[in-house]
Protein backbone atom coordinates (compact mmCIF):
# COMPACT_ATOMS: atom_id res chain seq x y z
CA UNK A 1 0.00 0.00 0.00
CA UNK A 2 2.42 2.47 1.30
CA UNK A 3 6.31 2.31 1.26
CA UNK A 4 8.67 4.73 3.12
CA UNK A 5 12.47 4.41 2.17
CA UNK A 6 14.90 5.69 4.41
CA UNK A 7 13.46 9.19 5.46
CA UNK A 8 14.89 11.85 7.03
CA UNK A 9 13.35 15.29 8.17
CA UNK A 10 15.97 17.74 9.64
CA UNK A 11 15.06 21.39 11.02
CA UNK A 12 18.12 23.27 10.94
CA UNK A 13 20.49 20.59 12.23
CA UNK A 14 18.24 18.89 14.12
CA UNK A 15 17.36 15.62 12.96
CA UNK A 16 13.12 14.68 13.70
CA UNK A 17 13.18 12.18 11.31
CA UNK A 18 16.51 10.41 10.70
CA UNK A 19 16.35 7.71 8.36
CA UNK A 20 12.87 6.04 8.82
CA UNK A 21 11.72 3.10 6.40
CA UNK A 22 8.55 1.42 6.96
CA UNK A 23 6.05 -0.87 4.61
CA UNK A 24 2.16 -0.31 5.60
CA UNK A 25 0.28 -3.70 4.30
CA UNK A 26 -3.44 -3.05 2.80
CA UNK A 27 -6.59 -3.85 5.49
CA UNK A 28 -4.93 -2.93 8.86
CA UNK A 29 -4.16 -0.62 11.51
CA UNK A 30 -0.47 -0.11 11.83
CA UNK A 31 0.60 1.36 15.23
CA UNK A 32 3.21 4.10 15.03
CA UNK A 33 4.15 4.60 19.04
CA UNK A 34 6.95 5.95 20.72
CA UNK A 35 8.19 8.54 23.74
CA UNK A 36 7.41 12.58 23.12
CA UNK A 37 9.91 13.58 20.44
CA UNK A 38 10.36 10.59 19.20
CA UNK A 39 9.47 12.36 15.69
CA UNK A 40 5.93 10.17 14.96
CA UNK A 41 3.81 13.44 13.95
CA UNK A 42 6.78 14.52 11.88
CA UNK A 43 6.87 11.42 9.80
CA UNK A 44 3.13 11.46 9.63
CA UNK A 45 3.44 15.09 8.30
CA UNK A 46 5.70 13.77 5.87
CA UNK A 47 3.96 11.11 4.48
CA UNK A 48 0.71 13.14 3.60
CA UNK A 49 3.34 16.19 2.31
CA UNK A 50 2.05 18.72 5.14
CA UNK A 51 5.93 18.70 5.28
CA UNK A 52 8.49 18.00 2.61
CA UNK A 53 11.25 15.38 3.24
CA UNK A 54 14.54 16.63 3.43
CA UNK A 55 15.58 13.50 1.45
CA UNK A 56 13.71 9.60 1.15
CA UNK A 57 10.96 7.80 -1.17
CA UNK A 58 7.50 7.51 -0.98
CA UNK A 59 5.76 5.34 -2.87
CA UNK A 60 2.02 5.29 -2.31
CA UNK A 61 0.54 2.88 -4.55
CA UNK A 62 2.80 1.91 -6.89
CA UNK A 63 3.59 5.84 -7.75
CA UNK A 64 6.54 7.77 -6.71
CA UNK A 65 4.65 10.76 -4.52
CA UNK A 66 7.63 11.80 -2.31
CA UNK A 67 7.40 14.99 -4.43
CA UNK A 68 4.02 15.70 -4.63
CA UNK A 69 2.05 18.59 -2.32
CA UNK A 70 -0.53 17.59 0.70
CA UNK A 71 -3.55 18.07 -1.49
CA UNK A 72 -2.41 16.16 -4.46
CA UNK A 73 -1.60 13.20 -2.15
CA UNK A 74 -4.79 13.43 -0.59
CA UNK A 75 -6.75 13.31 -4.01
CA UNK A 76 -5.21 9.77 -4.37
CA UNK A 77 -6.59 8.91 -1.09
CA UNK A 78 -4.15 9.24 1.59
CA UNK A 79 -6.06 11.36 4.02
CA UNK A 80 -4.16 12.31 7.57
CA UNK A 81 -6.17 13.84 10.62
CA UNK A 82 -4.42 16.33 12.46
CA UNK A 83 -2.95 15.61 16.48
CA UNK A 84 -4.62 18.87 17.55
CA UNK A 85 -8.53 19.20 16.51
CA UNK A 86 -8.50 20.79 12.88
CA UNK A 87 -11.97 21.25 12.62
CA UNK A 88 -13.41 24.62 10.37
CA UNK A 89 -14.65 25.55 12.94
CA UNK A 90 -17.24 28.37 11.80
CA UNK A 91 -18.62 25.97 9.24
CA UNK A 92 -21.55 23.24 10.46
CA UNK A 93 -20.54 19.68 11.43
CA UNK A 94 -22.17 18.66 8.09
CA UNK A 95 -20.44 21.39 5.92
CA UNK A 96 -17.17 20.14 7.24
CA UNK A 97 -17.73 16.89 5.92
CA UNK A 98 -19.13 18.50 2.34
CA UNK A 99 -15.51 20.74 2.51
CA UNK A 100 -14.11 17.00 1.86
CA UNK A 101 -16.09 15.48 -0.71
CA UNK A 102 -14.25 15.51 -3.96
CA UNK A 103 -16.62 15.50 -6.93
CA UNK A 104 -19.26 18.65 -6.33
CA UNK A 105 -19.43 20.54 -9.78
CA UNK A 106 -19.69 23.59 -7.34
CA UNK A 107 -16.44 23.11 -6.13
CA UNK A 108 -14.56 25.39 -9.19
CA UNK A 109 -15.22 28.87 -9.53
CA UNK A 110 -16.58 28.46 -12.88
CA UNK A 111 -19.47 25.85 -11.13
CA UNK A 112 -20.14 27.98 -8.27
CA UNK A 113 -20.95 31.52 -11.67
CA UNK A 114 -23.32 28.67 -13.06
CA UNK A 115 -25.18 28.49 -10.45
CA UNK A 116 -27.29 26.01 -7.77
CA UNK A 117 -29.34 24.21 -10.46
CA UNK A 118 -25.66 23.19 -11.86
CA UNK A 119 -24.42 21.83 -8.67
CA UNK A 120 -27.38 21.21 -6.43
CA UNK A 121 -27.71 17.77 -7.56
CA UNK A 122 -24.28 16.92 -6.23
CA UNK A 123 -24.74 18.61 -3.32
CA UNK A 124 -28.05 17.08 -2.37
CA UNK A 125 -26.14 14.01 -3.27
CA UNK A 126 -23.50 14.70 -0.98
CA UNK A 127 -25.37 15.82 1.04
CA UNK A 128 -27.03 12.00 1.67
CA UNK A 129 -23.28 10.62 1.78
CA UNK A 130 -22.34 12.74 4.32
CA UNK A 131 -25.87 12.39 6.60
CA UNK A 132 -25.02 8.74 6.42
CA UNK A 133 -21.53 9.01 7.89
CA UNK A 134 -23.09 11.24 10.86
CA UNK A 135 -25.42 8.37 11.70
CA UNK A 136 -22.86 5.87 11.60
CA UNK A 137 -20.96 7.71 13.99
CA UNK A 138 -23.81 9.09 16.10
CA UNK A 139 -23.95 12.90 15.11
CA UNK A 140 -26.81 13.37 13.16
CA UNK A 141 -28.57 15.74 15.61
CA UNK A 142 -25.05 18.00 15.49
CA UNK A 143 -25.67 18.51 11.95
CA UNK A 144 -26.06 22.08 12.13
CA UNK A 145 -24.10 22.73 15.10
CA UNK A 146 -20.50 24.82 14.40
CA UNK A 147 -18.17 22.30 14.75
CA UNK A 148 -16.14 24.69 16.99
CA UNK A 149 -19.17 24.33 19.49
CA UNK A 150 -18.03 20.62 19.79
CA UNK A 151 -16.32 18.86 22.55
CA UNK A 152 -13.36 17.74 22.04
CA UNK A 153 -14.16 14.10 21.25
CA UNK A 154 -16.91 14.75 18.96
CA UNK A 155 -14.38 16.89 17.01
CA UNK A 156 -12.23 14.06 16.81
CA UNK A 157 -15.22 11.92 15.17
CA UNK A 158 -15.77 15.04 12.70
CA UNK A 159 -12.30 14.61 12.10
CA UNK A 160 -12.23 11.56 10.89
CA UNK A 161 -15.80 11.30 9.13
CA UNK A 162 -14.44 14.13 7.10
CA UNK A 163 -11.76 12.43 5.81
CA UNK A 164 -13.90 9.51 4.93
CA UNK A 165 -15.59 11.74 2.80
CA UNK A 166 -12.73 11.72 0.80
CA UNK A 167 -13.12 8.21 0.43
CA UNK A 168 -9.42 7.62 1.37
CA UNK A 169 -6.96 4.64 0.73
CA UNK A 170 -4.95 5.23 3.78
CA UNK A 171 -6.10 6.72 6.73
CA UNK A 172 -3.31 8.89 9.07
CA UNK A 173 -4.66 9.24 12.23
CA UNK A 174 -2.31 11.83 14.71
CA UNK A 175 -3.42 10.62 18.17
CA UNK A 176 -7.12 10.45 17.90
CA UNK A 177 -7.92 9.40 21.25
CA UNK A 178 -5.95 12.37 22.32
CA UNK A 179 -7.71 14.83 25.15
CA UNK A 180 -11.09 12.30 24.27
CA UNK A 181 -12.75 11.78 27.38
CA UNK A 182 -12.34 8.09 28.43
CA UNK A 183 -16.23 6.68 27.68
CA UNK A 184 -15.99 8.22 23.97
CA UNK A 185 -11.82 6.47 23.51
CA UNK A 186 -13.47 3.23 23.62
CA UNK A 187 -16.22 4.36 21.16
CA UNK A 188 -13.83 5.69 18.33
CA UNK A 189 -12.03 2.44 18.70
CA UNK A 190 -15.01 0.81 17.63
CA UNK A 191 -15.31 2.86 14.75
CA UNK A 192 -12.04 2.03 13.92
CA UNK A 193 -12.04 -1.14 14.14
CA UNK A 194 -15.03 -1.42 12.04
CA UNK A 195 -13.31 0.50 9.15
CA UNK A 196 -10.75 -1.94 9.32
CA UNK A 197 -12.74 -4.94 8.65
CA UNK A 198 -14.56 -2.62 5.66
CA UNK A 199 -11.16 -3.10 4.14
CA UNK A 200 -9.43 0.82 4.57
CA UNK A 201 -5.90 0.41 5.58
CA UNK A 202 -5.11 3.05 8.88
CA UNK A 203 -1.86 4.22 10.15
CA UNK A 204 -2.31 5.49 13.50
CA UNK A 205 0.32 7.25 15.81
CA UNK A 206 -1.13 6.65 19.59
CA UNK A 207 0.03 6.94 23.05
CA UNK A 208 -3.07 4.96 24.65
CA UNK A 209 -1.29 1.56 24.78
CA UNK A 210 -3.77 -0.85 25.53
CA UNK A 211 -6.02 0.50 22.40
CA UNK A 212 -2.86 -0.11 20.50
CA UNK A 213 -2.91 -3.54 21.52
CA UNK A 214 -6.51 -3.83 20.77
CA UNK A 215 -6.31 -2.36 17.46
CA UNK A 216 -2.62 -2.83 16.21
CA UNK A 217 -0.92 -4.93 13.96
CA UNK A 218 2.08 -4.50 13.26
CA UNK A 219 3.18 -1.67 15.89
CA UNK A 220 6.46 0.33 15.10
CA UNK A 221 8.44 1.49 17.64
CA UNK A 222 10.26 5.30 17.02
CA UNK A 223 12.53 7.46 19.66
CA UNK A 224 15.37 9.77 18.69
CA UNK A 225 13.66 9.95 15.21
CA UNK A 226 14.42 6.34 14.34
CA UNK A 227 12.70 2.79 14.52
CA UNK A 228 14.10 0.77 16.85
CA UNK A 229 11.49 -1.88 16.83
CA UNK A 230 8.07 -3.24 14.99
CA UNK A 231 6.24 -6.35 15.19
CA UNK A 232 2.80 -7.49 17.19
CA UNK A 233 2.56 -5.21 20.43
CA UNK A 234 3.18 -8.65 22.54
CA UNK A 235 6.41 -9.21 20.68
CA UNK A 236 7.64 -5.81 21.25
CA UNK A 237 7.06 -6.11 25.16
CA UNK A 238 9.99 -8.55 24.76
CA UNK A 239 12.47 -6.20 23.46
CA UNK A 240 14.47 -5.10 25.63
CA UNK A 241 15.39 -1.68 23.36
CA UNK A 242 11.81 -1.04 22.76
CA UNK A 243 10.96 -1.54 26.70
CA UNK A 244 13.43 0.69 28.28
CA UNK A 245 13.19 3.44 25.57
CA UNK A 246 9.38 3.30 25.56
CA UNK A 247 7.09 0.72 27.54
CA UNK A 248 8.67 1.69 31.04
CA UNK A 249 10.29 5.30 30.38
CA UNK B 1 -30.51 68.09 -0.58
CA UNK B 2 -29.51 69.17 -4.40
CA UNK B 3 -28.53 66.66 -7.41
CA UNK B 4 -25.54 66.63 -7.54
CA UNK B 5 -25.05 65.83 -3.33
CA UNK B 6 -27.88 63.25 -3.85
CA UNK B 7 -25.80 62.04 -7.10
CA UNK B 8 -22.40 62.18 -5.45
CA UNK B 9 -23.76 60.33 -2.54
CA UNK B 10 -25.31 57.56 -4.32
CA UNK B 11 -22.48 56.96 -6.63
CA UNK B 12 -19.76 56.93 -3.86
CA UNK B 13 -22.46 54.53 -2.18
CA UNK B 14 -22.04 52.16 -5.08
CA UNK B 15 -18.25 52.45 -5.31
CA UNK B 16 -17.89 51.76 -1.98
CA UNK B 17 -20.37 49.03 -2.02
CA UNK B 18 -18.47 47.19 -4.85
CA UNK B 19 -14.81 47.33 -3.18
CA UNK B 20 -16.34 45.86 -0.31
CA UNK B 21 -17.88 43.22 -1.90
CA UNK B 22 -14.63 42.49 -3.21
CA UNK B 23 -12.49 42.61 -0.43
CA UNK B 24 -15.39 40.22 1.37
CA UNK B 25 -14.45 37.87 -1.07
CA UNK B 26 -10.77 37.85 -0.73
CA UNK B 27 -10.64 38.89 3.68
CA UNK B 28 -14.06 37.96 4.78
CA UNK B 29 -14.35 35.29 3.14
CA UNK B 30 -11.54 33.51 1.74
CA UNK B 31 -8.53 35.05 4.40
CA UNK B 32 -6.98 36.87 2.71
CA UNK B 33 -5.87 39.99 4.42
CA UNK B 34 -5.40 41.83 0.82
CA UNK B 35 -3.71 45.42 2.46
CA UNK B 36 -2.89 46.56 -1.18
CA UNK B 37 -6.68 46.72 -2.01
CA UNK B 38 -6.84 50.09 -2.66
CA UNK B 39 -3.86 49.55 -5.88
CA UNK B 40 -6.60 47.33 -7.51
CA UNK B 41 -8.88 50.23 -7.53
CA UNK B 42 -6.28 52.46 -8.49
CA UNK B 43 -5.12 50.49 -11.68
CA UNK B 44 -9.31 50.39 -12.71
CA UNK B 45 -9.04 53.78 -12.45
CA UNK B 46 -6.24 54.57 -14.08
CA UNK B 47 -7.06 51.90 -16.64
CA UNK B 48 -10.62 53.50 -17.47
CA UNK B 49 -8.91 57.14 -17.41
CA UNK B 50 -5.97 56.55 -20.35
CA UNK B 51 -8.36 54.14 -22.62
CA UNK B 52 -11.12 57.31 -22.73
CA UNK B 53 -8.65 59.63 -22.41
CA UNK B 54 -7.43 61.09 -25.85
CA UNK B 55 -3.37 60.97 -26.48
CA UNK B 56 -1.86 63.55 -24.03
CA UNK B 57 -0.26 65.38 -27.64
CA UNK B 58 -4.21 66.26 -27.69
CA UNK B 59 -4.43 69.98 -27.27
CA UNK B 60 -6.46 70.33 -24.35
CA UNK B 61 -4.84 67.19 -22.76
CA UNK B 62 -1.17 68.35 -24.01
CA UNK B 63 -0.23 69.60 -20.27
CA UNK B 64 -0.09 66.06 -19.09
CA UNK B 65 2.36 63.01 -19.67
CA UNK B 66 0.41 59.28 -20.16
CA UNK B 67 0.69 55.65 -21.84
CA UNK B 68 -2.21 55.08 -23.83
CA UNK B 69 -4.99 57.97 -24.73
CA UNK B 70 -7.17 55.51 -26.75
CA UNK B 71 -10.56 57.24 -26.82
CA UNK B 72 -12.47 54.12 -26.37
CA UNK B 73 -16.06 54.40 -26.09
CA UNK B 74 -18.16 52.96 -23.15
CA UNK B 75 -18.09 50.58 -21.75
CA UNK B 76 -14.85 49.40 -23.35
CA UNK B 77 -12.65 51.59 -20.49
CA UNK B 78 -15.09 50.12 -17.42
CA UNK B 79 -14.57 46.58 -18.95
CA UNK B 80 -10.91 47.87 -19.14
CA UNK B 81 -10.64 49.02 -15.77
CA UNK B 82 -12.01 45.22 -14.29
CA UNK B 83 -9.49 43.61 -16.89
CA UNK B 84 -6.71 45.72 -15.27
CA UNK B 85 -7.30 44.84 -11.73
CA UNK B 86 -8.04 41.17 -12.24
CA UNK B 87 -4.31 41.49 -14.53
CA UNK B 88 -2.39 43.05 -11.70
CA UNK B 89 -3.81 40.66 -9.44
CA UNK B 90 -1.84 37.93 -11.04
CA UNK B 91 1.92 39.15 -10.50
CA UNK B 92 1.36 40.27 -7.17
CA UNK B 93 -0.58 37.34 -6.61
CA UNK B 94 2.24 34.55 -7.87
CA UNK B 95 5.06 36.48 -5.68
CA UNK B 96 3.00 36.74 -2.51
CA UNK B 97 0.20 33.84 -2.14
CA UNK B 98 2.23 31.35 -3.07
CA UNK B 99 4.93 30.79 -0.24
CA UNK B 100 4.49 33.29 2.30
CA UNK B 101 2.58 32.31 5.16
CA UNK B 102 -0.81 34.61 6.06
CA UNK B 103 0.26 37.40 8.25
CA UNK B 104 3.77 37.72 6.08
CA UNK B 105 1.33 37.80 3.15
CA UNK B 106 -0.37 40.63 4.70
CA UNK B 107 2.80 42.57 5.13
CA UNK B 108 4.09 42.16 1.63
CA UNK B 109 0.76 43.81 0.30
CA UNK B 110 0.80 46.56 2.63
CA UNK B 111 4.48 47.34 1.59
CA UNK B 112 3.30 46.42 -2.47
CA UNK B 113 0.44 49.47 -1.95
CA UNK B 114 3.04 51.57 -0.40
CA UNK B 115 5.69 51.12 -3.26
CA UNK B 116 2.76 51.32 -6.20
CA UNK B 117 1.76 54.52 -4.86
CA UNK B 118 5.50 55.91 -4.48
CA UNK B 119 6.21 54.68 -8.04
CA UNK B 120 3.43 55.59 -9.49
CA UNK B 121 3.32 59.15 -7.95
CA UNK B 122 7.37 60.07 -9.11
CA UNK B 123 7.37 58.36 -12.44
CA UNK B 124 5.38 61.56 -13.92
CA UNK B 125 6.02 60.05 -17.40
CA UNK B 126 3.60 57.24 -17.22
CA UNK B 127 0.39 58.23 -15.43
CA UNK B 128 1.32 62.02 -14.82
CA UNK B 129 3.18 61.46 -11.73
CA UNK B 130 1.91 63.22 -8.52
CA UNK B 131 -0.27 65.32 -10.37
CA UNK B 132 -2.62 62.89 -11.58
CA UNK B 133 -5.19 62.46 -14.67
CA UNK B 134 -7.59 65.14 -14.83
CA UNK B 135 -10.33 65.75 -17.23
CA UNK B 136 -10.91 61.87 -17.77
CA UNK B 137 -13.58 61.90 -20.16
CA UNK B 138 -17.11 60.64 -18.48
CA UNK B 139 -19.07 57.57 -20.31
CA UNK B 140 -21.18 58.47 -23.32
CA UNK B 141 -19.46 62.22 -23.13
CA UNK B 142 -19.86 63.34 -26.70
CA UNK B 143 -22.83 60.64 -27.32
CA UNK B 144 -25.14 63.10 -24.78
CA UNK B 145 -24.97 66.09 -22.37
CA UNK B 146 -23.18 65.37 -19.32
CA UNK B 147 -24.19 68.49 -17.76
CA UNK B 148 -27.38 67.62 -16.94
CA UNK B 149 -29.59 66.04 -13.67
CA UNK B 150 -30.38 63.43 -16.18
CA UNK B 151 -26.88 62.54 -16.60
CA UNK B 152 -26.56 62.09 -12.84
CA UNK B 153 -29.52 59.81 -13.06
CA UNK B 154 -28.09 57.88 -15.61
CA UNK B 155 -24.95 57.46 -14.10
CA UNK B 156 -26.43 56.33 -10.96
CA UNK B 157 -28.03 53.71 -12.81
CA UNK B 158 -25.13 52.47 -14.42
CA UNK B 159 -23.49 52.59 -11.27
CA UNK B 160 -26.26 50.40 -9.85
CA UNK B 161 -26.23 48.23 -12.79
CA UNK B 162 -22.40 47.09 -11.63
CA UNK B 163 -23.50 46.72 -8.23
CA UNK B 164 -26.39 44.32 -9.20
CA UNK B 165 -24.03 42.34 -11.52
CA UNK B 166 -20.94 42.40 -8.26
CA UNK B 167 -23.59 41.17 -5.86
CA UNK B 168 -24.91 37.91 -8.40
CA UNK B 169 -21.43 37.24 -8.54
CA UNK B 170 -20.38 37.45 -5.20
CA UNK B 171 -23.60 35.79 -4.02
CA UNK B 172 -22.79 32.87 -6.16
CA UNK B 173 -19.34 32.42 -4.79
CA UNK B 174 -20.40 32.60 -1.34
CA UNK B 175 -23.58 30.55 -1.33
CA UNK B 176 -21.80 27.67 -3.63
CA UNK B 177 -19.32 24.72 -2.60
CA UNK B 178 -16.65 26.68 -3.56
CA UNK B 179 -17.59 29.44 -1.54
CA UNK B 180 -17.54 26.67 1.56
CA UNK B 181 -14.20 25.16 0.55
CA UNK B 182 -13.05 29.18 0.59
CA UNK B 183 -14.21 29.72 4.45
CA UNK B 184 -12.57 26.08 4.91
CA UNK B 185 -9.63 27.63 3.75
CA UNK B 186 -10.17 30.69 6.04
CA UNK B 187 -10.56 28.85 8.97
CA UNK B 188 -7.86 26.25 8.32
CA UNK B 189 -5.04 26.13 5.63
CA UNK B 190 -3.30 23.07 6.41
CA UNK B 191 -6.42 21.27 7.24
CA UNK B 192 -7.89 22.10 4.12
CA UNK B 193 -4.71 21.03 2.29
CA UNK B 194 -4.95 18.16 3.62
CA UNK B 195 -8.42 16.91 2.15
CA UNK B 196 -7.32 17.42 -1.16
CA UNK B 197 -7.62 21.24 -1.40
CA UNK B 198 -5.30 23.51 -3.56
CA UNK B 199 -4.79 27.19 -1.20
CA UNK B 200 -2.39 28.55 -3.84
CA UNK B 201 -5.09 28.32 -6.65
CA UNK B 202 -7.76 29.43 -4.43
CA UNK B 203 -6.16 32.29 -3.79
CA UNK B 204 -5.04 33.17 -6.34
CA UNK B 205 -8.51 32.84 -8.39
CA UNK B 206 -10.11 34.66 -5.70
CA UNK B 207 -7.48 37.49 -5.86
CA UNK B 208 -7.74 37.53 -9.41
CA UNK B 209 -11.92 38.15 -8.95
CA UNK B 210 -11.77 40.39 -6.38
CA UNK B 211 -8.84 42.79 -8.51
CA UNK B 212 -11.13 42.44 -11.41
CA UNK B 213 -14.03 43.65 -8.83
CA UNK B 214 -11.97 46.17 -7.26
CA UNK B 215 -11.10 47.47 -10.86
CA UNK B 216 -14.19 47.75 -12.18
CA UNK B 217 -14.75 50.58 -8.82
CA UNK B 218 -12.25 52.74 -9.51
CA UNK B 219 -13.68 52.68 -13.21
CA UNK B 220 -16.73 53.84 -12.02
CA UNK B 221 -15.00 56.24 -9.24
CA UNK B 222 -12.78 57.85 -11.87
CA UNK B 223 -15.61 58.25 -14.65
CA UNK B 224 -17.43 60.57 -12.31
CA UNK B 225 -14.90 62.35 -10.75
CA UNK B 226 -12.96 62.64 -13.83
CA UNK B 227 -9.56 63.05 -11.99
CA UNK B 228 -7.07 60.58 -10.14
CA UNK B 229 -3.84 60.98 -8.56
CA UNK B 230 -1.77 59.10 -6.13
CA UNK B 231 -2.75 60.74 -3.43
CA UNK B 232 -6.45 59.29 -3.70
CA UNK B 233 -5.14 55.76 -2.98
CA UNK B 234 -3.20 55.88 -0.53
CA UNK B 235 -3.37 52.92 2.13
CA UNK B 236 -4.98 54.04 4.47
CA UNK B 237 -7.93 53.88 1.95
CA UNK B 238 -7.28 50.26 2.32
CA UNK B 239 -7.60 50.25 5.96
CA UNK B 240 -11.11 52.22 5.53
CA UNK B 241 -12.68 49.22 3.72
CA UNK B 242 -11.05 46.50 6.21
CA UNK B 243 -13.10 48.78 9.00
CA UNK B 244 -16.10 48.40 6.71
CA UNK B 245 -16.05 44.25 6.15
CA UNK B 246 -15.22 44.00 10.21
CA UNK B 247 -18.19 46.43 11.10
CA UNK B 248 -20.36 45.01 8.48
CA UNK B 249 -19.75 41.63 9.09
CA UNK B 250 -17.09 39.87 7.54
CA UNK B 251 -17.98 36.28 5.24
CA UNK B 252 -21.66 37.58 4.19
CA UNK B 253 -22.19 40.20 1.36
CA UNK B 254 -24.72 41.83 3.72
CA UNK B 255 -22.62 42.66 6.10
CA UNK B 256 -20.24 43.86 3.55
CA UNK B 257 -22.95 46.21 2.10
CA UNK B 258 -23.90 47.71 5.06
CA UNK B 259 -20.30 48.21 6.27
CA UNK B 260 -19.84 50.00 3.20
CA UNK B 261 -22.71 52.03 4.25
CA UNK B 262 -21.97 52.77 7.85
CA UNK B 263 -17.82 53.35 7.44
CA UNK B 264 -16.78 55.04 4.33
CA UNK B 265 -20.00 56.40 3.03
CA UNK B 266 -21.63 57.34 6.38
CA UNK B 267 -18.61 57.61 8.84
CA UNK B 268 -16.43 59.89 6.12
CA UNK B 269 -20.20 62.19 5.82
CA UNK B 270 -20.92 63.05 9.19
CA UNK B 271 -17.12 63.91 9.74
CA UNK B 272 -17.15 66.08 6.57
CA UNK B 273 -20.07 68.05 8.43
CA UNK B 274 -19.02 67.69 11.14
CA UNK B 275 -15.99 69.95 9.56
CA UNK B 276 -17.91 72.42 8.33
CA UNK B 277 -19.24 73.57 12.17
CA UNK B 278 -15.41 74.93 12.29
CA UNK B 279 -14.07 73.18 15.65
CA UNK B 280 -10.57 73.55 16.21
CA UNK B 281 -7.61 73.46 13.94
CA UNK B 282 -8.92 72.46 9.91
CA UNK B 283 -6.81 69.20 10.34
CA UNK B 284 -8.39 68.46 13.60
CA UNK B 285 -11.24 66.61 12.34
CA UNK B 286 -9.41 64.82 9.35
CA UNK B 287 -7.08 63.59 11.95
CA UNK B 288 -9.76 62.20 14.52
CA UNK B 289 -11.67 60.13 11.85
CA UNK B 290 -8.75 58.37 11.42
CA UNK B 291 -8.71 57.65 15.09
CA UNK B 292 -12.02 56.90 15.03
CA UNK B 293 -11.39 54.27 11.98
CA UNK B 294 -8.83 53.11 14.29
CA UNK B 295 -11.03 52.72 17.01
CA UNK B 296 -13.80 51.47 15.63
CA UNK B 297 -11.93 48.16 13.92
CA UNK B 298 -10.52 47.77 17.62
CA UNK B 299 -13.72 47.90 19.40
CA UNK B 300 -15.62 45.57 17.12
CA UNK B 301 -12.97 43.10 16.77
CA UNK B 302 -13.00 43.05 20.84
CA UNK B 303 -16.61 43.81 21.41
CA UNK B 304 -18.33 42.33 18.15
CA UNK B 305 -16.28 40.81 16.19
CA UNK B 306 -18.61 39.07 13.80
CA UNK B 307 -19.79 42.65 13.05
CA UNK B 308 -23.46 44.06 13.09
CA UNK B 309 -24.56 40.93 10.41
CA UNK B 310 -22.73 37.87 11.41
CA UNK B 311 -21.99 34.91 8.87
CA UNK B 312 -24.61 32.96 8.68
CA UNK B 313 -24.84 29.32 9.63
CA UNK B 314 -25.62 27.36 6.80
CA UNK B 315 -28.35 24.98 7.57
CA UNK B 316 -29.55 22.19 5.26
CA UNK B 317 -33.16 21.07 4.52
CA UNK B 318 -34.10 18.12 6.46
CA UNK B 319 -31.57 19.16 9.57
CA UNK B 320 -32.50 18.39 12.65
CA UNK B 321 -33.48 21.77 14.09
CA UNK B 322 -31.25 24.26 15.56
CA UNK B 323 -31.52 27.27 18.48
CA UNK B 324 -30.62 29.68 16.09
CA UNK B 325 -30.71 33.81 15.73
CA UNK B 326 -30.09 33.68 12.13
CA UNK B 327 -29.49 30.81 9.47
CA UNK B 328 -29.36 30.40 5.37
CA UNK B 329 -31.10 27.13 4.78
CA UNK B 330 -29.26 26.06 1.73
CA UNK B 331 -32.20 27.09 -1.46
CA UNK B 332 -33.95 29.57 0.40
CA UNK B 333 -33.69 31.59 3.15
CA UNK B 334 -35.03 31.53 6.80
CA UNK B 335 -35.48 32.79 10.30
Amino acid sequence: MLGARNIHRHFEGMHAVDGVSIEIMPGRITGLIGPNGAGKSTFMAVLAGTLPASSGTIVFQGQDITRLPAYQRARRGLVRTFQLPSEFGQLTVLENLLVAAPDNRGESLLGALLGKRYWMPDEMRLVEQARGLLKRFGMSAKESDYAASLSGGQKRLVEIMRALMLRPRLLLLDEPMSGVHPSIVNEIAGYLEQLRDDGLTLLMVEHELHMVERLCDPVVVMAEGKVIGRGSMAALRQEREVVDAYLVG
Amino acid sequence: MNTYYAANLLIFAGVDIIACLALNLQFGVSGVVNFSFIVFQAAGAYAAAVLSMPPDTAPDYSFQIYVGGYQLPFPLPWIGGAIAGGLLALPIGLVVLRRLRADYQAIALLVTSIIANTVINNARPVLNGAAGLVLVPQPLDGVINTNTNSYQYLYIGLTAICVAIVWFVAARIVNSPYGRTLRAMRENELAASALGKNPTALKMAIFVVGGAIAGLSGAILVGFLQVWAPSTWLYPETIILFAAVIVGGRGNNVGAILGALLVPLGFEEVTRLLGRMNIGPPTLIPALEWVCIGLLILGFLWFRPKGVVPEQRRVFPGAPAVEDETRWVVGKRAR
